[in-house]
């Protein structure tokens, strides 16, 4: 995993790997820049359960998928105020 | 996204609002000189964070801001009389100068001395780079002036066009700091297909742009602080061996670049609310070694490009959402992804179509929007930081607005800013 706050986590899925990647970054995250970064990661990530939660899916795992797409929502209000260690301990539940 | 309560502190601007407040810490264009070119002639309006405000220059030249009403009967004093050093209410005849003091009162007996103790609301103003500049903030925060390159080339170097814009001033914005839209909103069929004869048609070109633009539709964007606002860096694959970087900048509370290249005219916008749902589009192009070129006046004369042509008092593009903006289906079909003739109409309809306050709390952004992002975060961090108390540091240091935007080819190794770090200087 290529670890730097710097750099923006790709995020084309809400994959274990992809939440591993962003909360990484989160625990690294101080800076304007980072925080930016971080929130944009979770937007995708809000972004794509968002779109995930309106198509048909398995009726057993939408209960999850709108838990994971609050969660990303409430991360990403953390990170919005400036607290990523607590964005990325609420995130850590989905793993 | 954002929550509702952060996206009413960063879109409402009127008085007493955190963001007016934040708004009136800056000097803000107001109107073109041209609109209150001659002493004592006609005086204009001029709508400004909410506030109607009516515009004279008096016998002496000077420019005078004041409330549009006239506080006796509430008279609109656009139909006043612009006349020895102040501009008369032709309801009663009271009149007033430049600072807000009512100078005569001929409908009251001179015994009372009314006129010694009435006064409108006047702001101050500067004339700087071809506009007329209002300060509507507290008189001890009284800031600097901007030192922006095109406010300080001569005027036949320069060309700025106003309009009017039905979104509120956050939407306009976000559009000129969105790098990837114009992938898509401005691009041709073929460029945006990159078809064959596309890239056969770029690939020896001199413009970066044309050359690189499309042939990565997936940018990296790299967002820094900066003591003016933000530099929004965009990196799109070049050659195997560089990228093909612009850098876009934000400037504090409103202005922004767009990216040009060494040897082309400069373009930049300034967005001023008018109120919360509506907007004045500045767009400024400028060239800070020699007159505009003849393509730079095409341009501007043909519309292709940033500037679009107005009706002469609304300042309402001719080409706007009450006749589609002119959109032509089978050039959409054919040629261009809209159909709708220049930059500037296909930026407003798009933006104009989202409403004049866009919910951002139903926003599906990704990590694309990340220019948007930072924007919003700096406007709310500064909002907030004035709400505790602390000044905005760049409205106290016209200096630090001495900067260009730019765009490149860097060798891969290269970082942005040590690259593009002697471009991004302004010069005049």
């Amino acid at each position: 995993m290529d670890l730097n706050p710097a750099h923006i986590v790709t995020v084309t899925d809400f994959s274990r790997e992809t939440l591993r990647n962003v909360i990484a970054h989160l625990e690294v995250s101080t800076d304007f820049e980072h925080l930016v970064y971080r929130e944009s990661e979770l937007d995708a990530i809000w972004s794509i359960t968002g779109f995930a939660l309106k198509s048909d899916g398995d009726p057993a795992q939408r209960e999850a998928l709108a838990k994971l797409h609050q969660g990303a929502h409430q991360a990403h209000d953390l990170v919005a105020d400036r607290r990523p260690a607590q964005a990325a301990a609420l995130l850590r539940r989905f793993l | 996204m954002l929550s509702q309560q952060e996206n009413e502190i960063l879109t409402q601007t009127a008085a007493g609002t955190p963001a007016g407040n934040y708004f009136r810490r800056f000097w803000l264009p107001a109107m073109l000189a041209s609109e209150v070119s001659a002493p004592d002639g006609p005086p204009v309006r001029v709508k400004v964070l909410g506030e109607d405000l009516i515009a004279f220059r008096d016998s002496h030249g000077r420019v005078g801001l004041v409330d549009e009403f006239c506080p006796h009967r509430r008279a609109s004093l656009f139909w006043g009389r612009n006349e020895e050093c102040g501009l008369r209410c032709v309801y009663h005849g009271w009149k007033y100068d430049v600072n807000g003091a009512c100078v005569d009162m001929p409908n009251e007996p001179p015994v009372y001395g009314f006129e010694n103790k009435v006064r409108i609301p006047a702001y101050p103003t500067r004339e700087y780079g071809g506009l007329v500049w209002a300060y509507l903030g507290p008189p001890d925060h009284i800031p600097q002036l901007p030192k922006l390159e095109w406010a300080r080339v001569p005027a036949s170097h320069r060309y700025i066009s106003k309009r009017f814009q039905e979104t509120n001033y956050l939407q306009a914005i976000e559009g000129g700091i969105d790098s990837s839209h114009s992938n898509f909103l401005h691009a041709t069929v073929d460029a945006f297909r990159v078809t064959d004869s596309y890239v056969e048609r770029v690939k020896n070109s001199a413009n970066l742009r044309a050359k690189y633009h499309l042939m990565d539709k997936a940018p990296r964007f790299t967002v820094k602080k900066t003591d003016y606002g933000l530099v929004i860096a965009v990196r799109r694959n070049a050659e195997e061996d560089t990228y093909y970087w612009r850098m876009t900048q934000f400037l504090l509370p409103s202005h922004t670049m767009i990216p040009y290249q060494k040897g082309n005219s400069i373009h930049g916008h300034c967005w001023v609310p008018r109120d919360d749902q509506t907007c004045w589009v500045w767009t400024i192009s400028w060239n800070p070694d020699e007159p505009l070129s003849p393509d730079d006046r095409d341009a501007i004369a043909n519309e292709t490009f940033v500037h679009a042509k107005v009706e002469p008092v609304t300042f309402r593009p001719l080409r706007n959402k009450y006749n589609n903006y002119g959109i032509d289906r089978e050039q959409q079909r054919t040629t261009t992804m809209t159909g709708i003739h220049g930059f500037a109409a296909q930026d407003q309809a798009l933006q104009e179509s989202m409403g004049p306050a866009v919910d951002r709390t139903r926003e599906r952004l990704g990590t694309s929007d990340t220019a948007i992002i930072a924007t919003r975060r700096l406007l709310l961090q500064e909002i907030r930081a004035l709400q505790d108390g602390h000044e905005p540091q760049a409205a106290r240091q016209g200096d630090v607005y001495w900067v260009r935007s730019c765009s490149l080819l860097l060798k891969r190794e290269v970082e942005f800013d040590e690259g593009a770090r002697e471009l991004m200087k302004a010069e005049v």
